[in-house]
């Protein structure tokens, strides 16, 4: 099959997704999770339609200008084909601020070179120039040129390590997206407001509960956050203090089964409006049960967390 | 006189539709497995493009659409069992909405008619 990318003519074996073909004839695409869900891999056609596929869960404003996610579309017609310059924001950024958040979570505060457009509780791809490593991490806070991340330190992980080793002041990262439709814009001010996740997937809650409160959501919030045990809850103090501040916030911490607790404690889904963050086993069964017991496809928001695939990008 | 897409209602129609279609799918063991799949984005899109073209709305399916579509699930075993299972929650969907049972059997009908290309035969 034949491509063009920018200005060259590459030819495509069959089979071969346009992410291989284009690493194949040497050209540096970022990457991460390879399983068409982080978004990393986004480029856009200019000629030609990708499979529908490969288009598959991006917003419907990225599928009108041919972004497609390059890692799943295995090209059934010839394809011209860019990088997503116009589609997706590309910021310089520095790092303002480390705070550890747990024993093996870290709280980053960047800071942008230009303006960052974003939905907080959208994700975006946080990329280290100097290794061309790059990861999906959820926006926790954007405001006045300040993004906040949560990032998980594993103990074999490319980024996370280097993210929680030395940093040398203005070490340059660049910031891309954002991407995902976890965020409260749009949501109905009465409606009650489900939040649950898992580990990190506590990062866009976060943002997600912040900008609901700050814009007057007059409906009831339930935070769920679960973890296999205590050590795995953060920001609790700041949590609880909310909670008290707020009479309509609940705020529970649970290490039962999130699923469990979620389908005993909400039992007219069908009038709420679910965000749903983290492990991604968790997340996808959590959203079947909601949506079998009658909460609508429209108002269940998921933001599944795929690992990075080990040993590329 | 008004296109059975129209007395419908349309896009709107559809979208009340696939929550329910979907929801039905998932809960019949006949043909769940076919529909078990973690990405329900993707699901509920395709659904709702079948539920377009069954409403008599916009659609450009080719009978080599269809084949090549579900050529996957005929080899995992899908049969006429399957396809009278989908036609009967497409009905039970559409009486839930208040449909009559004339333009119901319009929508069964237009299902049918593309039975053969979707079994590969």
């Amino acid at each position: 099959m034949k491509l063009r990318f920018e200005d060259r003519d590459i030819e495509a074996p069959p089979g071969a997704s346009v992410l291989e073909t284009l690493e194949l004839a040497g050209i540096a695409i970022e990457s991460s999770c390879r399983a068409g869900a982080c978004q990393s891999c986004l480029l856009q056609c200019t000629e030609g339609q990708p499979p529908t596929a490969a288009q598959a869960g991006l917003p419907r404003n990225l599928v009108a200008e041919g972004c497609f996610l390059s890692c799943v579309c295995v090209p059934t017609e010839p394809l011209t084909i860019v990088r997503a310059g116009s589609a997706r924001q590309r910021v310089g950024a520095t790092l303002k601020e480390r705070r550890w958040l747990s024993s093996n979570v870290l709280g980053l505060t960047l800071a942008t070179d230009s303006p960052f457009t974003c939905h907080p509780g959208q994700f975006l791809t946080l990329v280290l120039p100097d290794s061309g490593l790059a990861r999906s991490y959820s926006i926790a806070g954007c405001r006045a040129g300040l993004v906040e991340l949560h990032v998980r330190i594993l103990p074999d992980g490319r980024m996370s390590q280097q993210l929680a080793g030395d940093v040398p002041d203005g070490t340059p990262f660049i910031l891309s997206g954002p991407a995902g439709n976890c965020f409260y814009d749009g949501v109905d001010s009465e409606r009650r407001l489900i939040l649950a996740g898992t580990g990190t997937g506590l990062a866009p809650l976060w943002a997600i509960l912040h900008d609901a409160l700050d814009r007057g959501h007059r409906g009831p919030i339930h935070l769920y956050h679960g973890a296999r045990d205590e050590s795995g809850f953060y920001l609790v103090d700041e949590l609880r203090s909310l909670a008290s501040r707020h009479p309509s916030f609940h705020y529970q911490p649970t290490t039962e089964n999130l699923v469990a607790v979620v389908k005993s404690s909400e039992t007219t889904p069908a009038d709420s409006e679910f965000f749903l963050c983290g492990d991604a086993g968790l997340v996808n069964t959590l959203r079947r049960a909601l949506f079998l017991r009658g909460a609508k496809l429209d108002r269940l928001h998921a933001d599944a967390f795929v690992a990075a695939a080990s040993g590329r990008s | 006189m008004s296109t059975l897409y129209e007395r419908l209602g349309g896009a709107a129609a559809v979208n009340a539709a696939v929550d329910i279609f979907y929801r039905k799918a998932l809960s019949d063991d006949r043909i769940a497995h076919f529909f078990d799949t973690v990405d329900m984005e993707r699901q509920a899109a395709k659904q709702k493009a079948f539920l377009t073209m069954v409403f008599g709305g916009p659609a450009n399916y080719t009978g080599k659409d269809m084949r090549d579509g579900h050529r996957h699930l005929v080899k995992q075993g899908l049969n006429d069992m399957h396809f009278d299972a989908v036609v009967e929650n497409l009905g039970a969907t559409l009486a839930e909405l208040g449909v009559s049972a004339a333009d119901i059997a319009e929508v069964a009908a237009i299902a049918n008619s593309v039975r053969n290309d979707v079994l590969d035969r």
